[in-house]
């Protein structure tokens, strides 16, 4: 059993000459199952490293838990967690041959040369190091440098891998297959992963599921896909998807017997009148402030089979990517971006009619950021 | 569970200190002791206590730059405010003992004595003193090799049977013994001591002082004279005027008074110190001043110019220009003190043989500053090309070119672009070469030794000593070896430099 | 005039100014060697000495070989030196590179636990070191002599007149290394020893087997400024090394240059004898040092 589970796990980090208190995991909650591949994801200073640190024992735990299987590792050295971590910046030992770099671990742990070098040469085998293992990091590229450092992982046989941000110092083309190579690796050894990104595709291509963090909190856990479709909050909605989900502030109101939406704007402000499940949800928050969001690719030029609203808006500008066409439509206090599948470029200013898919799209409270559910 | 290198660590340092504890103790220094045991019990908790992991590390470093740096320094700023000199050197308990020791022979009495010898290589020899009050009982010792240094010797009393059956030695034997029996000091029973008053007998010997400790004074047992410590000369003095003298004529040697700031108002006041030592500040402060403009303007010039990238050679001739810095300091400095010697330099026999003259270089003040600077420019110009060559590669060509597009020549580039952007990382490193320069003592002791000396001084003073040269003479080079002034004057000069490295150092922002 | 002339021109003026420059510059050296070869201990005759005037006196007398000299009335004595200065050499090098092993030992552990570990005071600390650094040598000597007085009474392989001591009052000097290495240790990732540590080394096998490898250069650099500048250290040695046996270079190149006896001959054969090793390390490892020189000793 190599589940890993938190339990209102807290770190602070006290002020130090100039810099005040800095409280970096304000205790957070997770369960991370035996095989699963769970991805932390936030931007930077969100506590999705600090927290892979405490995991692995190179940060002092201030408050709450870490099991590791069955075993509470909180006073564990690293060493004794069962643990294998990869950096960022992939921390080869630069005076050391892949081998030596590989087999640093089980030196230190006694283990019988021929079984160090059985191990080594079977995970250069898994990862096509074999015919280099005698260089040196300093004469190896980018991605080879990663490939040893995920090696020196796999030889110690961890219960758990940890991943901390390991592509962001590739190039694009590297990142897509180191990327699924990982994904591959996960798929033949079934080890729990725990891999920290700031990369949404990144996240959403490989992990079972994903947890979004946000100032040492966490956002929400789910699977990829029902993170896009149905985010939580506002900070999630926002942060996974690209270009990101629409965001107009608004309130609901009721107008000769339809629920409105109506966007704050001193002027030109969009009213998108709703229907289905959307107005079942908007009665129950008529007259108060909220977010109404709709995905890029939910609208389109042609109409929804149900429950679509026409809008007519002048187009600020058009990116045509070749398959599609993003176009930002001016609303009364910002744009609405349009994912049209199209090859069309609009003239700057064009009024544009679009339908807006009301079947996918969301409503959230104002105040609280949190989704309207029923 | 300690590791071995842990305990080796812990231990070894431990029996180390605790050994040089017992010898302190043994050695009649009980509070040094002590502190041997304390730090012997720190190492111990250092190397054995988990919490005390990061002073592991720190640890030894710590104690070597406690011994040697901030030791010597609190030393120096101790002795600062005491008149601690040749004439004042001993400590005020040992001073007392010296008192204690003083004996005069008593004139009265004397015991003759026979030497035996006893056994060979090195010669072994009995002493008997025969008793003028009861001839026939003899004060005998046993076998001794005759000291080479002052020794103190018990006897036994016995009568004639018991001497050494070989015949004692003669006059003519006893000559060449002279100089061992002077050192033997013999105890007789009740403590009395005899020391050999010629090449016959010995004579006891009988303090001469006789110690109040109430008051650590002194009364004279032969002419009753009353000697009192002066704390504030660091004298024994006479309490009342007599035949030796008037009252607080001083008397013994002198002991380690407390002066307070004595030593920092006698610069100020005192006019045969503070005419020499204003002097050789102003110096110290033009010389260090000129050193780092000279060899920063020359530097700055070779920097320059070898960053021309169209210049054939210019490796070779920046390897070249780098030598005066790759040779030891110390053996360019006496090429140069040869070189310009006034007889025998080469450079006076050149310049004699082309204009004829034949310049005072160690005589003449002036001259000896001018050399003290071509030397030192010499010597510096090198770090400063080297430095200056740094900071220029890293001023983007991209800009020489647009402001050679602008229609600029090269002096203004220099002046407008080059200099000011250049400025603020040069600027840190100029305030360190001053602060090296401001205590360059290497230079100024090895070549001109401070000479030609100052007129009227009442300390040794020289016309190019600055600061850090001169406290060296004062302290060592100097008969009076003043090293309560020299260290007031070393006190000062650390204010002033560390005021000068702090101050870079905050501006540095690190 | 054509832009090709005129850059001709410069061209010329600088090459001419750079030789003449480089030539007064060696001017001291290539005297020394020459007076090294000269007979007698007098600036006359040529400035190159050649036929008479040249001798191999002054390298015998400092290489420690017996040769003959006519004195002033015509008599022939056999000179030999007490004290070789090969025996000198030998001490500073002894004393030199020792120190330097000592000081690269200490600052080196110090630098680790001030560029990796959290401790109560440690910039105040780091900045204190630097600047109570400042505090010459020269003006602790009466410290420094009682000291080694003191350390002597007990210790005597410890006290004055003893190389080792010498050594220990060297130790006090490493304010600067800490800077300069930690410096260097601030460069290297803490990842890698927290990487070393999951792969179950210690806090002290990880700064053994990791660091200080990945470190050898900046120990090259702070081994060769210790070594060099202790080489020059004269006041100090001068004050501890009583005996001429024991004495340094700097200390006994020093004594044949008094007024009174001016052995310039014998003076400018030691020069070149021990200037040259020194001067040639210093070359060899020019690259090494001048980013020391820049980077280290005051950091950015």
């Amino acid at each position: 059993m190599s589940s890993v589970s938190l339990r209102s796990l807290e770190k602070l980090y006290p002020a130090s000459g100039k810099n005040p208190p800095f409280h970096a995991v304000k205790g957070i909650d997770l369960e991370i199952h035996d095989g699963e591949f769970m991805v932390l994801v936030g931007p930077s200073g969100c506590g999705k490293s600090t927290t892979l640190r405490m995991i692995a024992g190179l940060e002092h735990i201030s408050a709450g838990e870490i099991r590791i299987g069955d075993t509470v590792v909180n006073d564990l050295l690293p060493k004794d967690r069962g643990i294998a971590m990869v950096f960022q910046n992939y921390a080869l030992y630069p005076h050391l041959t892949l081998f030596e770099n590989m087999a640093f671990g089980l030196r230190l742990a006694r283990t019988p040369k021929a079984e160090i070098s059985r191990r080594v040469t079977e995970a250069a085998r898994i990862l096509g190091l074999e015919g280099i293992l005698d260089r040196k990091p300093a004469a190896l590229s980018g991605g080879q440098r990663q490939r040893v450092a995920v090696g020196r992982s796999i030889v110690r046989n961890p219960r758990v891998f940890l991943f901390d941000e390991p592509l962001s110092n590739l190039d694009a083309k590297m990142r897509v297959s180191m990327r699924s190579e990982i994904s591959k690796l996960h798929a033949r050894l079934k080890t729990t992963m725990i891999y920290v990104t700031h990369d949404q595709i990144e996240a959403m291509t490989m992990g079972d599921r994903i947890c979004v963090m946000k100032d040492g909190r966490i956002m929400q856990v789910a699977a990829p896909l029902s993170l896009y479709h149905r985010p939580d909050n506002l900070y999630v909605a926002g942060f996974i998807g690209s270009p990101p989900m629409n965001l107009l502030r608004g309130r609901v109101e009721r107008r000769d017997g339809t629920l409105l939406f109506i966007e704050s704007a001193e002027a030109d402000a969009v009213f998108i009148p709703l229907a289905g499940p959307l107005a079942t949800l908007a009665a129950s928050v008529e007259g108060r402030d909220v977010v109404f969001g709709i995905r890029p690719e939910n609208i389109s030029e042609t109409p929804h089979p149900a429950d679509s609203v026409r809008l007519t808006l002048p187009v600020e500008l058009s990116e045509p990517m070749g398959s599609e066409t993003n176009a930002y439509l001016k609303t009364g206090s910002g744009t609405l971006i349009a994912r049209l599948h199209n090859e069309k470029r609009y003239a700057m200013g064009e009024p544009l009619a679009v339908h807006l898919n009301l079947g996918k799209a969301h409503l959230f409270d104002a105040a609280t950021e949190q989704a309207i559910r029923p | 569970m300690p590791r071995p290198l842990q305990l080796l660590l812990a231990i070894l340092p431990g029996l180390a200190l605790l050994y040089l504890s017992t010898l302190l103790y043994l050695g009649g220094r009980p509070l040094l002791a002590l502190a041997a045991l304390g730090f012997a019990c720190l190492t111990a908790i250092v190397y054995l206590r988990p919490r005390a992991y990061t002073w592991r590390y720190l640890f030894p470093g710590l104690v070597g730059f406690g011994l040697f740096v901030i030791f010597p320094l609190a030393y120096t700023v101790g002795i600062s405010f005491t008149n601690y000199s040749s004439a004042n050197l001993l400590r005020f308990p040992q001073v007392v003992s010296y008192f204690q020791n003083e004996t005069y022979l008593a004139a009265d009495i004397k015991f003759p004595f026979r030497l035996y010898r006893t056994g060979g290589e090195p010669a072994v020899h009995r002493i008997a003193l025969v008793d003028p009050r009861e001839p026939g009982r003899f004060h005998l010792t046993e076998p001794l090799v005759l000291p080479d240094q002052a020794q103190t010797v018990d006897t036994t009393v016995v009568d004639a049977e018991a001497l050494p059956a070989s015949q004692p030695l003669g006059l003519r034997e006893i000559i060449p013994l002279r100089a061992g029996l002077q050192n033997l000091t013999l105890r007789l029973p009740g403590g009395k001591l005899v020391t050999n008053t010629g090449l016959r007998d010995f004579g006891p010997r009988l303090p001469l002082w006789e110690h109040n400790p109430a008051d650590d004074s002194f009364v004279n047992t032969r002419t009753g004279e009353h000697i009192r410590p002066d704390r504030e000369t660091g004298r024994y003095v006479l309490a009342a005027d007599g035949p030796a003298g008037p009252a607080g004529t001083p008397v013994g040697p002198g002991f380690r008074a407390w002066t307070g700031l004595d030593n920092y108002t006698r610069v100020l006041t005192d006019k045969g110190i503070q005419g020499p030592f204003l002097r050789i500040f102003a110096w110290t402060v033009v010389f260090a001043l000129g050193s780092v403009a000279c060899s920063l303007a020359v530097g700055m010039i070779l920097a320059v110019l070898l960053e021309w990238k169209e210049l054939p050679f210019r490796k070779v001739y920046r390897t070249l220009l780098v030598l005066p810095y790759a040779v030891p300091a110390f053996i360019s400095i006496l090429i140069f003190k040869g070189l310009f010697n006034q007889n025998f330099g080469e450079i006076n026999l050149i310049l004699d043989s082309l204009f004829g003259l034949r310049p005072e270089w160690f005589a003449d003040p002036l001259l000896a500053k001018l050399m003290i600077l071509l030397v030192n420019t010499w010597l510096g110009f090198p770090y400063m090309m080297i430095v200056c060559t740094g900071i220029l590669q890293s001023v983007p060509d991209t800009i020489y070119e647009a402001s050679a597009i602008d229609g600029s020549n090269a002096v203004h580039d220099f002046f407008k672009l080059t200099l000011p952007l250049i400025w603020k990382p040069l600027f840190p490193l100029l305030v360190a070469s001053f602060a090296f320069n401001f205590n360059n003592f290497l230079l100024i002791y090895l070549l001109t030794g401070g000479g030609p000396d100052m007129v009227g001084a009442s300390t040794v003073a020289g016309q190019t000593d600055i600061l850090v040269s001169y406290t060296f003479r004062i302290a060592f080079r100097d008969s009076a070896q003043n090293f309560g002034y020299a260290s007031a004057i070393a006190t000062v000069i650390f204010l002033i430099v560390a005021l000068l490295s702090w101050w870079n150092l905050k501006n540095q922002k690190v | 005039m054509k832009a090709s002339t005129t850059r001709r021109l410069k061209l010329a003026a600088a090459h001419c100014f750079l030789i003449g420059f480089i030539a007064l510059i060696l001017f001291p050296f290539l005297m020394v060697v020459a007076i090294s070869f000269r007979k007698g201990n007098f600036a006359l005759g040529a400035l190159i000495p050649t036929g008479d005037d040249f001798s191999l006196e002054h390298w015998k007398y400092v290489l420690g070989i017996p040769y003959e000299e006519i004195m002033g009335d015509g008599t022939v004595r056999t000179v030999q030196a007490t004290t070789p200065v090969l025996v000198w050499f030998w001490n500073s090098l002894k004393v030199a590179s020792t120190a330097s092993a000592l000081i690269i030992l200490l600052s080196g552990t110090a630098a680790y636990a001030f560029a990796r570990m959290q401790f109560f005071a440690k910039t105040t600390l780091l900045k204190s070191l630097l600047i109570l650094q400042v505090f010459p040598m020269v003006l602790a000597l009466v410290a420094l002599y009682a000291l080694l007085q003191l350390i002597g009474t007990y210790v005597p392989a410890l006290g004055l007149n003893t190389h080792p001591g010498l050594m220990l009052t060297y130790l006090g000097g490493i304010a600067i290394y800490i800077w300069m290495i930690k410096g260097y240790f601030d460069t290297i990732p803490v990842s890698i020893e927290e990487s070393a540590k999951i792969d179950g080394a210690t806090h002290f096998q990880a700064f053994v087997r990791i660091l200080l490898p990945m470190s050898a250069p900046i120990f090259a650099v702070v081994f060769i400024l210790s070594f060099i500048s202790l080489i020059s250290e004269y006041p100090v040695a001068s004050v501890v090394l009583q005996t001429e046996d024991r004495w340094t270079l700097a200390v006994g190149a020093q004594s044949f240059l008094y007024e009174q006896n001016f052995l310039w001959g014998k003076f400018a054969a030691t020069a070149v004898l021990s200037g040259l090793p020194i001067t040639a390390m210093f070359l060899f490892c020019q690259k090494f040092l001048i980013s020391g020189l820049t980077s280290g000793g005051v950091k950015e």
